[in-house]
Order: C-alpha cells, then structure tokens, then sequence
C-alpha cells in the first residue's frame, strides 16, 4: 500500500462474534488495512475491489460507524473517531460502487433493442416507491389523513397570527374573518407603546428575561454536561442508581405537582425574589441530563481511552474533546431549557416587578380585557416567536440528539 | 458445618463486593467531583421538593404556624369529606384515559406517516406537529376561537351554516367545557416523545425492512407490528413517560381557558385543586397530600405501561 494520500483514524473494530479490537484503520488509494494496537502486521486488510458495500452511521461530530461488506461476505464494523473524514475517502476511491438498479422500464427497452423495435415505455419507473410492500390506495389514505390534521394543527396558530395583523374594526367582525383583509402592524405598535407606558420600562423586562434564559441554560450546559458525561463514560458505583432516579423525575420535571415544596425551599435558602429562583432550578432539568448522557453514550469510547493514555485530564476531555463531538446534543438542551425559562412567568417566585420576566408583563397585557383584543394577540405572537424560531433553525440538530432519546430497561 | 462455611462464604463475596466497589469509588474520585453540582442542584430542587412534600403531607401547615403532625387526617379528609376533591378525581381520570393514550397513539401514528415523507415535506410537517407544545401560551388562542358570543370563531362559523341559531357559551358551560379542555391538550400533546418518535423511526436500520420483505411481510401493518415497533421499544417508554406527564398534569389549560375556578367545578382536576389549596387556602399540608397521591398514581402507571410495552412485538 503507498504510503501517500492516507487517511487514517483511532478507533475499534468489531466482529461479528463480538470480540473487539482497538487499533487504528489506514484507508489509501486502493484498499484500507486495518492495524491492532501494538503489531506491525496488519489485522485485516482488503483491496477495494473486493468491497461490496460500505455504510456509515454518524454518531457526533466527526466520530462514525462504518460497516463494511466485502463480496464474500465477510463483515467489518468499526467505531472511529475521525470516521467522517476516512468514509468520504473511501468512497472517493471506490470506483467499483455496485450499479444503479435496472428499472422494468430499462428491461422493456433492451429487449426491444435486441429484437428491433421501437416501443413508448418510458425508461423510468412512473411512481418510485422506496417501499414495495405498500398499497398506492394505503398511501393516499394516509396521506390524506396526515394533511387534513396538519390543517387542524396548523389552524390556531395561523388564527393567532392572522389575529394580531387585525385592525380595530375585523377583529369585531361579523363573522370574524380568519385572516385580515387588510392586514395593519398596528397592534405591534400599540404594544410597543403600551410596554411603554409601564411603570417598569419594556427594556427591563426584555432584560430580565434574557439574563435569566442566557445564564440558566448556559449554567445547565455545563452542568448537566458535566454530570452527563461522567454518568455516560465512566463506571462508578452509584452512577446508574442516581441515572435511573433522574428518569423517574423527568415526569415530575414539569414543575406543577412540585411547585409548593419547591416554593418553600426557595425560600428557606432564601433565593425568592431573586433571579436564583429561576436560574439555579433550571441547571438540573432532568430532560437536560438524559438527553445528553443518552447521547454521549454514542461517542466512541476510544476517543476518550485515548486522550487519557494522551495524559489528558478529565476536565480537559471534557471541555475539548467530549463538548465539542456533542454539538447537536447542545442545541437540543437548549431549545428545552430556553423554552422553559422563556415561557416562564415566575408570578409566584418573583413578586418585585422591576425583576418580572417579559412573559409576565405580556400576560397582564393579554388580561387587559376586550379593549386590548388585539394587543393581547400581538404579544402573544411575541411570546410565541421565539421559542418556534430557535426550534425551526436547529430541527436537524435536534432529532439527530432525539434519535438516541430512549430508555432502556 | 456445611452451612456456616456457606454463610462465610457468602460474607466473604459481600466483603469482596463492598471492598470492589470502594476501589472502585476511589479510582473515579474524579467522577463524583463531575457529578456533584448537577448531584446537589437536582436534590435540593427535585428530590427534596417530593421528600418535603410526602413529609408536611402528615401533618397540618399554613406557612405561617410551624407544621402539627397529625397522622393521615389530611388523607381521610380528602377521600372521605372533600367532594370536590372526588369531582378532581373523576375528571383527571377522564384526562388522563383520553388525552394520555390517545395522545400517544396519535403522537406515534403521526410520527409514523411523516416518516414515508420526502425529506423537505417531513421538515415542514414535523414543525406543524411539534410547534403547539412548545408554543406556551399559543393556546390563548383557543380564548377567542371558543368564545361565547357572536364574534367567537367557532359560534359565528356554526350560526353562517345554521346549525346553531344563538352562540354558545363553549367555556363557561359545564356540558362543553371538559371536551374543550381535551382537544387543546391533545393540540399540545404531540411534544418531546413525538419528536423522539420521528428521530427513532429514522434510525431504524433499512436492512431490517429489506430483510422483512424477503420474509413475506406483506403489507405496512405487519411490517409495523414485526419491525418497527420492537425496534423502538426504548423511544415508546421514553414518549410514555412524556405522555403520563402530559395526561395527569392538566392544570394551566382549564385554569386559562374556563377559569378559576370553573363553573360547578366541571374542569376541576388535581393539579387546579392542589393548586387551589396551596396558593390560594394556604393549606400546605392538605396540598402536599393531593401531591404525594398524584406521584404515587403517576409512578404506578409508569410501572404499568413499561410492564405492557416489554409485551409489544413478542
């Protein structure tokens, strides 16, 4: 194999049998070798002419599953830590990838070659189904189905918004029109001036609240991070008992059914009526923490091994090696912590107003009565917004840290 | 003879065990160090709060006197002189049958159809199900949609068509009321575990598809029950947990939409009654009674369904 233009990568192999081997895999221009720890020779070496298929699961960051499948069957599974790079490199120089399927429509058209003929079947299937144990009939059903609810869902929303674009005189219509004729940003406005008006400047809430959210998630992240972490990469006994009492908890993590003792111990620290009261119990959500630890537990472990023969400290693996391979995990806590301390309104824990959050002062507006119809819409949309936003921008992200949300009994 | 030297061995084993596990401990110093913020924080807000809760539960409290023991008379007053508590009951029951299992029902059929979508069109349908739950108070909405005049939505469409001829007062009349409450909370339910739900049907192995069809399965049903389900046994429990949270923690909806309290306590469920007591009778006691019942039932049909899932596919 020529030494220039390799890619290489740390990381395991795994047999079929189960039996594992740490090493390092070499993948150059024409085939890969697979080195274990400590020899010369190689483990398992394949030219890629011999490859029959190749498939790779990402699993954070740059680490990788890559599974491969030579013509005789035989089947390599490696866990590696710079698998997205050494995947692509492989795939580059795989010229023998097997061929595109032929489609009835390809079959009709050789045969008609081979006999002289011309013939009007077009060479494409004309419905592709990637499955083909489902009925065309199922699929328009189910289809269907799907569309009329998605309208039923999407409806209050698109009301709400359509609400707050209303002028004065549509929104005591008879009937009352779903969405304005002529649609006014008056309502924002007459908000804006309203907020305006209060004893407490709008500015300060705006603060307050995006203090509160900005350190109680970033304070979370970390936090439950660092707990995550530990529980998801090391064994240590009280590990998985503390682990299991946090699943059970995320049913009371709502905050309803706990709201009173929790009221009563916030005061004996003597953290009401300070950010605290929000902050300090936002950093050991519980969701946080099973998200993450769940997901951590997909990293290879010899990405870790590593950096500690490395003579790494636990602190810096953490900081430099760990946080940054679970990007998509962060963005999921966020969006729950964010949405928590968001939609918070803290009306029982917080009672000095220049410390109220954003969404208390909308919630008065939105008790002003008829008269304010259209403002109490308008901060709704507001309140609404954001949390929608930071969830539209990060789907990805976050059902790719969703994917390893289960619980294993 | 033969039995002590049992018993010795078996003490030994223990010994080794403890002794193991204290190795063990010390080794991994470090890991208690991580662990010890998010350790203290959780206890003090999480745990503690349950521990409290179950504690002034025996006895009487009101913030202001420091709490008198006094055995269960809070539990006795509650199911024996407290009717409104029963009505409480009776209608978190109701909740919790409907809006728990059909919300997860639903949350899973749906998450199994976009599943067939195209990649774009599954992005779009996934923000459309998923936005009301973290929407917080989008279901205001449902305030002017369902209100009781004429320029409600829901009144003025049915008076255009005739099937009513005067608005109906859809919040503030007890025999409306109760199912309104369920169909904003099963808008709101499509939440985590839907989102879990879509992540884990698209990180089912094709293989097993393919391999399925060689098999004979023939049509999506049996593919569903003998592939995907199993499968995603892990997701079901953890969208389980989500949704018993969901179904018996109906409170902030009746509060906002039918007020508090609502007419002849049609809407009244146990966390509105809890807190009702809590916040406004300053009962703690008898509150943190009504508590400790509503984790014992919850933690009860967590066990159940776990119980019912490690059935599924087998």
């Amino acid at each position: 194999m020529s030494e220039i233009n390799t890619v290489k990568s740390n990381g395991t192999l795994k047999l079929i049998n189960g039996k594992k081997f740490r090493g390092e895999l070499v993948a150059g221009e024409t085939g890969a070798a697979f080195y274990v720890k400590g020899k010369q020779e190689p483990f398992a070496e394949w030219h890629y002419a011999r490859m029959n298929r190749m498939d790779n699961i990402r699993r954070g960051g740059t680490s990788s599953q890559i599974t491969v499948i030579l013509k005789d069957d035989t089947r390599y599974v490696f866990e590696l830590a710079q698998g997205l790079k050494l995947y692509s490199h492989m795939d580059k120089n795989w010229v023998d990838k097997p061929v595109r399927q032929k489609t009835r429509g390809d079959i009709l058209h050789e045969q008609a070659e081979r006999l002289g003929e011309k013939i009007q079947v077009p060479k494409k299937h004309l419905i592709t189904r990637r499955h083909p144990n489902r009925s065309i009939g199922g699929d328009i059903i189910i289809y269907l189905v799907l569309f009329l609810f998605a309208v039923a869902m999407a409806f209050p929303l698109f009301f709400l918004i359509g609400s707050s674009l209303k002028p004065l005189d549509e929104l005591f219509r008879f009937p009352p029109p779903v969405w304005p004729s002529h649609p006014t940003m008056d309502n924002f406005s007459d908000l804006f001036v309203t907020m305006g008006q209060s004893w407490v400047p709008f500015s300060r809430y705006l603060l307050n609240t995006v203090l509160i959210t900005a350190i109680g998630t970033f304070g979370h992240l970390v936090v439950a991070g660092m707990a995550a972490f530990v529980l998801a990469k090391y064994e240590f006994p009280g590990g998985r008992l503390f682990f299991a009492l946090a699943t059970t908890f995320l049913m009371f993590a709502s905050g309803v059914v706990t709201d009173i003792p929790n009221y009563l111990i916030l005061s004996r620290l003597g953290l009401v009526d300070t950010y605290w009261a929000l902050i300090l119990p936002a950093f050991a959500a519980p969701i946080g923490l099973f998200l993450m630890k769940q997901f951590m537990e997909g990293l290879p472990t010899a990405l870790i091994e590593a950096a500690t023969i490395d003579g790494a400290s636990r602190i810096r693996i953490f900081w430099s090696i760990v946080m940054p391979n679970v990007k998509p995990a962060w963005l999921t806590m966020i969006i729950f912590s964010v949405q928590g301390l968001w939609n918070n309104p803290a009306g029982t824990i917080i009672y000095s107003e220049a410390k109220k959050p954003l969404v208390y002062a909308l919630q008065q507006i939105r008790m002003g009565g008829v008269a304010r119809t259209g403002q109490a819409a308008a901060a709704n949309v507001i309140t609404v917004a954001v949390p929608i936003l930071i969830f539209i921008f990060s789907q990805s992200r976050i059902l790719e840290t969703m994917a390893s949300s289960g619980i294993k009994e | 003879m033969q039995s002590q030297s049992f018993a010795q061995r078996y003490l030994a084993m223990k010994r080794d065990r403890i002794a193991h596990g204290w190795t063990l401990a010390k080794r991994n110093r470090g890991c208690y160090l991580f662990l010890a913020p998010y350790a203290i924080l959780f206890i003090t807000f999480f745990i503690l709060p349950v521990c409290t809760s179950i504690f002034y539960s025996f006895t009487y409290y009101n913030i202001l006197e420091p709490p008198r023991f006094n055995g269960v008379q809070n539990y006795i007053n509650l199911i024996l002189q407290d009717d409104i508590f029963l009505t409480a009951i009776k209608n978190t029951f109701v909740c919790a049958v409907i809006i728990g299992p059909v919300g997860y029902i639903l949350s899973f059929l749906f998450a199994w159809f976009i599943n067939e979508l195209p990649k774009w069109l599954r992005a779009i349908a996934v923000i459309i199900f998923y936005v009301p739950s973290i929407g917080g108070a989008a279901f205001e909405v449902f305030l002017i949609i369902f209100r009781g005049d004429a320029y409600g939505w829901f009144n003025s469409i049915l008076m255009e068509f005739g099937i009513i001829n005067a608005p109906y007062l859809w919040l503030t009349d007890p025999r409306y009321m109760m199912t309104i409450v369920i169909i904003v909370s099963l808008w709101m339910s499509m939440g985590t575990g839907f989102l879990s739900f879509v992540a884990g049907l698209q990180g089912i192995d094709r293989s097993m598809y393919e391999a399925g069809y060689v098999d004979g399965v023939r049509n999506r049903w049996q593919e569903l029950y003998h592939i995907t389900l199993p499968s995603m046994k892990p997701m079901l429990l953890f969208g389980a947990v989500m949704a018993i949270t969901n179904s018996f923690n109906v409170g902030l909806v009746p509060r906002t939409l039918c007020g508090f309290p609502s007419t002849d306590y049609a809407v009244r469920t146990v966390v509105t009654h809890l807190f009702d007591y809590g916040y406004a009778r300053f009962e703690m006691g008898y509150a943190s009674a009504i508590a400790t019942i509503l984790f014992v039932v919850m933690i009860l049909s967590k066990k159940a369904v776990s119980a019912l899932l490690g059935r599924v596919g087998t």
